[in-house]
């Protein structure tokens, strides 16, 4: 049996001083993270079952708030506006994806155009707000624009004004500012396909789609699955366009605006706080089921699964033995 | 390996105690933050706690340091450093402010004043004064007036000081004052002269059928916009709810008594008043396309100009913007200010109230109360901020700007404040119900320009559904149906 140490031998010993390390380093970014993150989201959590405003009493109301979200009609009403967000989200990435394998093969003026495109993502939400607010300006940017192309002023809509298109406008906006940045991570990831691939494909006779298609999309789903599930999520939390540019009015107000409205200026808090709870809830399934539907989408692709190879050894070990077991039989 | 061990040891450490300074640091942040939360409970014992402590203020040789009896003259040699935290992100890019402290320092050398202008101040002020650091003074952001006392500082009772100054109850609870107006504002409309005589209209309308006439005759006969909603700003629209009570009712104790208790404040009564008739202008003006082409991309900035210039024919603001509107351009002569078209028993009435409010903070040091309530005093009464800025006057028998000349033979109220024990009924009524009158509630007056410009529900319609929600937060609060 072992002789029983003394907590200061064992702390002296290489396991203690382990283990001392370990949590020292830990600390910090542990405490980081319960400060900053989750004891403010533990907060809005308790909030949520309070009847309360900024500065003032506070009354337990139980789940009230929770019941409100759904009776509301502004706030799952504001909800289906996501939608226009996810359609933008989906051109976003197909543009993206597009581009970014055009770019990844040898483009002349390749950098700069990636600059170009990149460009908008660094520029503050807020400036590209007013950038928009004036691009659409009745007569301003945009339809001067169009106006060169030999469209008539009257003939053109209102893009902010008229309630069937000023969401779309809006989603122009965010497609434009992002579709930059999801185009610089798709580059990331083929840039790290391994170029052998391409010329063995090109001799096999592949032409540049049939490379896509086979080569390209399935060694970068893991980004693509991020960039979807990181586009949906934000597509139901849209805050910027619709606040900077229309004040989420005329029929713009997101999820995030009406609880932006509610929490700020009705002063509201147990009930914004109970919105960002079931929006919470609402990302998260939108996120399983996300997983869910990749996983069904690309169960095909083996690249990326560990255990693919191992199986694929495994079934190529059992034919052998079946074979040899024939060999042995037929032998007889 | 020995020095190994030491080094990793020492990095631990050093490690561990940021963390803990980390850890303390939020941990005061955290008490500071649950006392203020317990504002409702220590309202009191902070109140008496401010009472007790002011008559003992060293600086203070009279006793008990009240706006009325204190004499700035005595304080020439004070020294201190003061805060002041505003809303007027103009005036402190143009200079004005910076002059006008360099005037209070010629009579009180030693008195530093920092200023600092915040841009979204209702809503910025109101989380800096949740956190406490915000200076000696500022201006009263919208909390509850049973919170006053948690962070400010009694400046007299309301007798005393309503017997000097106009416009001083807006931040008064249990008789005691809590805040004084820089400037105060009449509530009419802007309008461009020049338009309106080249559009014919020769006498200014007194009802909302003749300022819908008078605006049609604008639009036949001028290229100006008839009306300017500046729907996209926002808080513009929120502008509209300043006349509910005093104009559109002739009773100056509507919107802070009466209003609350009404059961159905935006019936129509027939007789072209009432809130219900306020908001039809704007509904109709919009319906029969009287205002701007493209109200989504209104431009505020921009209309000051506009207007100046003759390409605005009326704006429904207070009387603030009145001076900014003749700064915007060459044409000052052109804008004039008219009381809003609307008669009530014959008689037009006009609405006239403090902005915003100076207050001080209670939990500043004895020294800077005193000085912030010199530099109060001083600004209220001899800077002269409130004439330049056209305002209507603070100082009882004041000098008033010319541009009140159209209000001669109208009825100038103040609003009443509300009665005692029912000081917070507006706020939770506007919270409850949404709507926010005078409070933000701009969403609910943008509605209308939408409404009125696409025709998606009809006037009536909107009106049924404030009523619905002004009668369901009657209900879910307890407040009792008078009127």
């Amino acid at each position: 049996m072992k002789k029983k140490r003394t907590f200061k031998e064992w702390i002296e010993s290489r396991d203690g001083q382990q283990v001392l390390v370990v949590i020292a380093f830990m600390v910090i970014p542990l405490l980081l993270l319960f400060v900053f993150t989750y004891l403010p989201f533990g907060k809005m959590f308790g909030f949520s079952f309070y009847n309360m405003k900024y500065v003032g009493a506070r009354k337990f109301v139980g789940l009230k708030n929770y019941i409100k979200v759904f009776q509301r009609e502004d706030c799952f009403g504001a909800l289906k506006l996501s939608l226009y967000y996810m359609l933008g989200s989906v051109v976003q990435l197909g543009l993206a994806l597009y581009l970014a394998t055009i770019l990844s093969f040898k483009v002349k003026g390749g950098n700069l155009f990636k600059g170009f495109m990149f460009f908008p993502f660094l520029i503050n939400g807020i400036a590209i707000g007013f950038i928009f607010k004036f691009f659409y300006t009745r007569g301003f940017v945009f339809d001067t624009v169009l106006q060169w192309c030999g469209f008539k002023l009257d003939s053109l809509p209102y893009w902010l004004k008229d309630q069937r298109i000023n969401n779309y406008s809006l989603v122009g906006t965010s497609v434009w500012r992002y579709f930059g940045q999801n185009m610089v991570l798709f580059i990331g990831a083929i840039m790290s396909v391994d170029s052998e691939l391409y010329e063995a494909a090109m001799l096999d006779g592949a032409n540049r789609f049939q490379q896509f298609k086979y080569i390209i999309m399935p060694s970068i789903k893991t980004i693509i699955t991020l960039n979807v599930i990181l586009s949906i999520t934000g597509s139901l939390s849209a805050f910027e366009p619709p606040y900077v540019i229309t004040d989420g009015a005329n029929g713009t107000g997101t999820y995030f605006v009406v609880m932006h409205e509610i929490a700020h200026t009705q002063q509201k808090v147990g009930l914004a706080s109970a919105m960002a709870i079931v929006l919470l809830v609402i990302i998260f399934i939108a996120t399983i089921l996300q997983k869910l539907f990749f996983k069904y989408v690309f169960r095909n692709a083996e690249d990326e699964d560990p255990r693919a190879g191992i199986r694929r050894q495994r079934a190529v070990e059992r034919s052998i033995k079946r074979q040899q077991r024939l060999a042995a039989k037929g032998g007889k | 390996m020995n020095r190994k061990k030491v080094l990793s040891l020492l990095t631990a450490t050093a490690m561990v105690a940021t963390a803990m300074g980390c850890g303390a640091a939020s941990d005061t942040a955290g008490t500071t933050q649950t006392q203020e939360n317990k504002a409702e409970t220590e309202t009191t014992a902070e109140a008496t706690k401010a009472e007790t402590e002011t008559p003992a203020a060293e600086a203070a040789p009279a006793g008990e340091l009240t706006y009325t009896t204190l004499n700035i003259d005595d304080y020439k040699d004070l020294t201190a450093s003061i805060k002041f935290l505003h809303h007027k992100t103009d005036r402190q890019a143009d200079g004005t402010m910076d002059a006008m402290i360099a005037e209070f320092n010629k009579e009180f050398p030693n008195i530093t004043v920092t200023t600092e202008a915040v841009t979204d101040y209702a809503e910025d002020s109101l989380l800096r004064l949740s956190t406490g650091d915000w200076g000696d003074i500022m201006f009263i952001p919208a909390v509850d007036k049973s919170d006053l006392a948690t962070y400010f500082m009694p400046l007299d009772t309301l007798d005393n000081l309503s017997a000097q100054l106009n416009f001083v109850d807006n931040w008064q609870f249990d008789n005691v004052c809590y805040g004084i107006p820089y400037m105060a504002n009449a509530q009419g409309v802007l309008y461009n002269k020049k338009v309106f005589s080249d559009a014919g209209i020769t006498e200014l309308p007194k009802t909302p059928d003749d300022f819908i006439a008078d605006l049609k005759l604008v639009k036949e006969k001028t290229d100006a916009i008839p009306l300017y909603t500046n729907y996209a700003a926002g808080w513009t629209m929120g502008a509209w709810d300043a006349y509910i009570g005093t104009v559109t009712n002739g009773d100056n104790t509507y919107i802070n008594q009466k209003f609350v208790h009404t059961a159905d404040p935006f019936a129509n009564p027939g007789d072209g008043t009432g809130a219900y008739n306020l908001y039809k202008i704007l509904y109709d003006a919009c319906a029969e396309g009287l205002i701007e082409d493209d109200y989504t991309t209104t431009d505020w900035e921009g209309c000051k100009g506009m207007l100046n210039r003759g390409e605005i024919a009326t704006m429904v603001l207070g009387s603030w913007a009145y001076a900014q509107m003749q700064e915007a351009g060459d044409t000052p002569e052109n804008v004039g200010y008219m009381p809003f078209p609307m008669t009530v028993g014959g008689k037009q009435y006009v609405n006239a109230g403090g902005d915003y409010n100076y207050a001080i903070n209670v939990n500043s040091s004895d020294e800077n109360k005193t000085a912030a309530l010199v530099f109060v005093k001083w600004m209220v009464e001899k800077s002269n901020w409130c004439y330049n800025e056209g305002g209507y006057t603070v100082v009882k028998g004041g000098k008033n700007p010319d541009m009140y000349a159209a209000f001669d033979g109208c009825e100038v109220l103040s609003d009443q404040p509300a009665l005692a024990g029912e000081e917070t009924f507006l706020n939770d009524m506007n919270s409850e119900s949404e709507l926010s009158f005078n409070a933000g509630g701009n969403d609910k007056v943008q509605r209308i320009v939408e409404a009125g410009a696409t025709g998606s529900e009809s006037f009536d319609d909107i009106m049924a559904d404030w009523t619905k929600k002004w009668q369901a937060a009657q209900e879910e609060l307890g407040i009792e149906v008078k009127y």
